[in-house]
């Protein structure tokens, strides 16, 4: 995990680069970059104060089972941090996991239908996600309808469309090769991590090594100056919301390699802590800042304080509280006020 | 319908227009109509959504019971949005004329009360299931709200929980997954839960309990965090639907567990069923969703047409419990064998006792 991975890689345009130029001038510097590792030290407070209170914290076991938490999670931020990048959102996530996973479980062995392809299932769920992520992204930049409506909706459609094949019906799959996706423990890890590091990988040669990922960036940080540029902007858009599909997809199949089943409500719950996670991370909504490393600590943090509340026994009534007090420190902890002109 | 147009023109309106036509129809699950033979009466039965096991079977049980009778019948879906599910309801009330068979599982307590007097201005006819508010009663609006139906769930709860403790020889410690904190049904099965774990005299100990807030997902995260903080001081888990109980147990496969710690749900959704038989669950409760989705047409119904005189019956035809049957691997294969039946025409016959208000 390199230093540069995470955060501020963003090639901003001339004058915000002037403008840092002076705030590190003016002794800003060892502030920026506590920022960029803002989420990485509240993972690591959090994990020693549970720590303290529960020695089993730090177990091989547990650490294994957060690991396993944490998969279907990081499988969907990394999608999802992408859209956040760029200054759009994507709130269909639980529309396309739910579709995925119906998909997926009506096409491997199962008590539903008569099909059985075995992995093979798995193409057709994640090409629904891409069509999923296309229709976001083309409606959204042919209609000009703002990403949070456009997505919102086709959430429904995807959920919609789970619920109709169904009808109130639970796939339950048979599959055991199909569940080894997330029963299989090579080297004593869950398969599920196994995908999920992938997926990381994946997302990571994306942003770093592809002009896509630096287009991402350069829309993020200022769309006019981008296109001005000759960053094919409508383009990059929608390959991000089809990469978010996809992503969100192989989170659908995952689900339902985990439970063993495929219903419409298998989703449900996704979408909030996949936000919240790509936001404590320290990707800004407001695009441009952020890295998919980022996410996985996002993640991560969400993960563990969740583990950490049930295992210092903490009331239900308080934890609410506490994830939400979370959310909020970590994103003060996180932006450069400085650099907004206004709060909305 | 607006998809027609949508596929003409590529006019920017009308397209997205269609697309949310599209989406509405995709949300709302489709409703679905039935020829009618009975012209007189509307039937129609509303729930949250009819992507859940549970309320698909409540839908199925209004459907069989129109075309038996012949009537037109709709389903209206909340989406666990109150103001749509009363919105709705207002819509068909207008459109049929206040001849109108309603039986409504409202989506939130003081929805009912709305409910039922929009229906009793119309002139209408209406059953409530689950949720109501405790002073809101069916002999107070005379004769349009014909009744209350639910299920006793501290009752079921206890029996389910003692069959969990019979499982792992009734002596240790269990975790308790519990729904959504103010929902009528959790509260009552978390109490149901209490009373069995106090009849124990101490023998059985709860080690923790935790919301998971009817999300299978999160009981599953729950139960791994459990499991790393008592280790294999659980001698078996309680869930308060068979959709967490479920999610607890994949946590248990995870970790090597299951079959080895017993689970038990409530509901008898298929796959909580299937996992009885598998010997990993030690238990659930099936309702009846058959039942109360068509009983509650069916006792609207003979009133609407004569056959019974509604203001006449007895508080307890008016509120009433109906029967859970506790599945366990014991009783499994003969409840598989002979699921239960519904006849149209015993409107009591399932009907156990008249609802009790624990909190006045």
């Amino acid at each position: 995990m390199a230093a540069q991975g995470l955060a501020g890689r963003a090639p901003r345009p001339a004058s915000a680069m002037a403008q840092e130029r002076r705030r590190a001038a003016a002794g800003g510097r060892l502030i920026e970059q506590w920022r960029r590792w803002a989420p990485v030290v509240v993972l690591i407070g959090l994990c020693l104060v549970i720590g303290a209170f529960n020695a089993n914290f730090f177990s091989t076991g547990n650490l294994v089972r957060l690991l396993n938490s944490a998969a279907i999670p990081v499988v969907l931020c990394m999608g999802a941090t992408f859209v956040i990048l760029m200054g759009s959102i994507d709130l269909s996530v639980e529309g396309v996991v739910a579709l995925a996973a119906v998909v997926a479980s009506l096409l491997v062995a199962n008590d539903v239908t008569a099909i059985a392809i075995g992995h093979l299932a798995i193409v057709p769920a994640l090409a629904v996600g891409a069509a999923l992520g296309f229709l976001n992204g083309w409606l959204h930049i042919r209609l000009k309808t703002p990403s949070f409506m456009t997505t919102l909706g086709m959430g429904f459609v995807g959920l919609g469309i789970a619920t109709a094949i169904l009808g109130g019906v639970t796939v339950r799959i048979s599959d055991q090769s199909f569940r080894y996706l997330s029963l299989g423990r090579p080297l004593g890890v869950p398969m599920a991590v196994w995908v999920a590091a992938l997926c990381v990988v994946v997302a990571l040669v994306i942003q770093e090594r592809t002009r896509f990922g630096r287009w991402v960036y350069a829309i993020g940080a200022d769309e006019v100056t981008a296109r001005q540029a000759g960053v094919p902007v409508e383009r990059t858009r929608i390959l991000a919301f089809v990469i978010a599909g996809v992503f969100a997809a192989l989170g659908g199949v995952l689900a339902a390699a985990q439970f063993g089943q495929g219903h419409a409500l298998i989703a449900n719950g996704r979408l909030f802590t996949t936000i919240a996670a790509v936001i404590v991370g320290g990707t800004a909504l407001s695009g441009g800042v952020g890295s998919v490393l980022n996410s996985v600590i996002g993640v991560f943090i969400v993960v563990v304080l969740a583990n950490g509340m049930v295992l210092m026994g903490i009331p239900p009534y308080v934890q609410q509280g506490a994830q939400g007090l979370l959310i909020i420190a970590a994103v003060a902890l996180a932006l450069d006020r400085s650099k907004l002109a206004v709060v909305k | 319908m607006t998809i027609t147009t949508a596929a003409g023109g590529i006019a920017r309106r009308s397209f997205l227009k269609g697309a949310a036509g599209l989406g509405a129809a995709g949300v709302l699950g489709a409703p679905f109509i039935v020829r009618a033979q009975d012209a007189t009466w509307t039937l129609a039965n509303s729930m949250r959504s009819v992507a859940n096991p549970y309320h698909a079977t409540f839908a199925k049980g209004g459907e069989e019971f129109a075309k038996s009778i012949g009537a037109t019948y709709e389903v209206l879906v909340t989406e666990g949005n109150s103001e749509k599910g009363i919105a709705d309801i207002k819509a068909l009330l207008q459109r049929t004329g206040g001849k109108l068979i309603l039986n409504v599982d409202p989506n939130d307590s003081p929805d009912a009360r709305t409910i039922v007097e929009e229906v009793q201005a119309a002139g209408g006819f209406v059953v409530t299931q689950w949720n109501k508010p405790d002073d809101l009663h069916p002999w107070d609006h005379d004769p349009n709200y014909v009744a209350h139906m639910s299920f006793d769930g501290v009752p079921n709860a206890e029996a389910v929980a003692n069959a969990l403790f019979a499982a792992f020889g009734g002596e240790g410690g269990v975790v308790a997954l519990g729904g959504i904190l103010s929902n009528v049904p959790a509260i009552e099965r978390k109490l149901g839960l209490d009373n069995a774990i106090a009849a124990t005299g101490g023998k059985v100990q709860l080690l923790d309990f935790q919301p998971a807030d009817w999300n299978e997902q999160k009981a599953f995260d729950i139960t791994q965090a459990w499991i790393t903080r008592f280790g294999d001081e659980i001698k078996g888990v309680f869930a308060a639907n068979d959709g967490m109980g479920l999610g607890a147990l994949e946590a248990l496969r995870q970790n090597g567990l299951a079959g080895t710690v017993p689970v038990v749900g409530i509901d008898g959704i298929d796959a909580a069923v299937a996992a009885i038989e598998a010997g990993e669950f030690a238990g659930t409760v099936a309702w009846d969703p058959f039942w109360t989705g068509s009983m509650g047409l069916a006792i609207p119904y003979a009133h609407a047409t004569g056959k019974i005189d509604i203001t006449k019956e007895p508080h307890e035809h008016r509120e009433f419990y109906g029967t859970g049957i506790v599945v366990t691997k014991d009783n499994v294969a003969e409840y598989k064998a002979n699921p239960p039946q519904t006849d149209f025409n015993d409107l009591w016959g399932k009907a156990t006792g008249q609802i009790q208000y624990r909190s006045a």
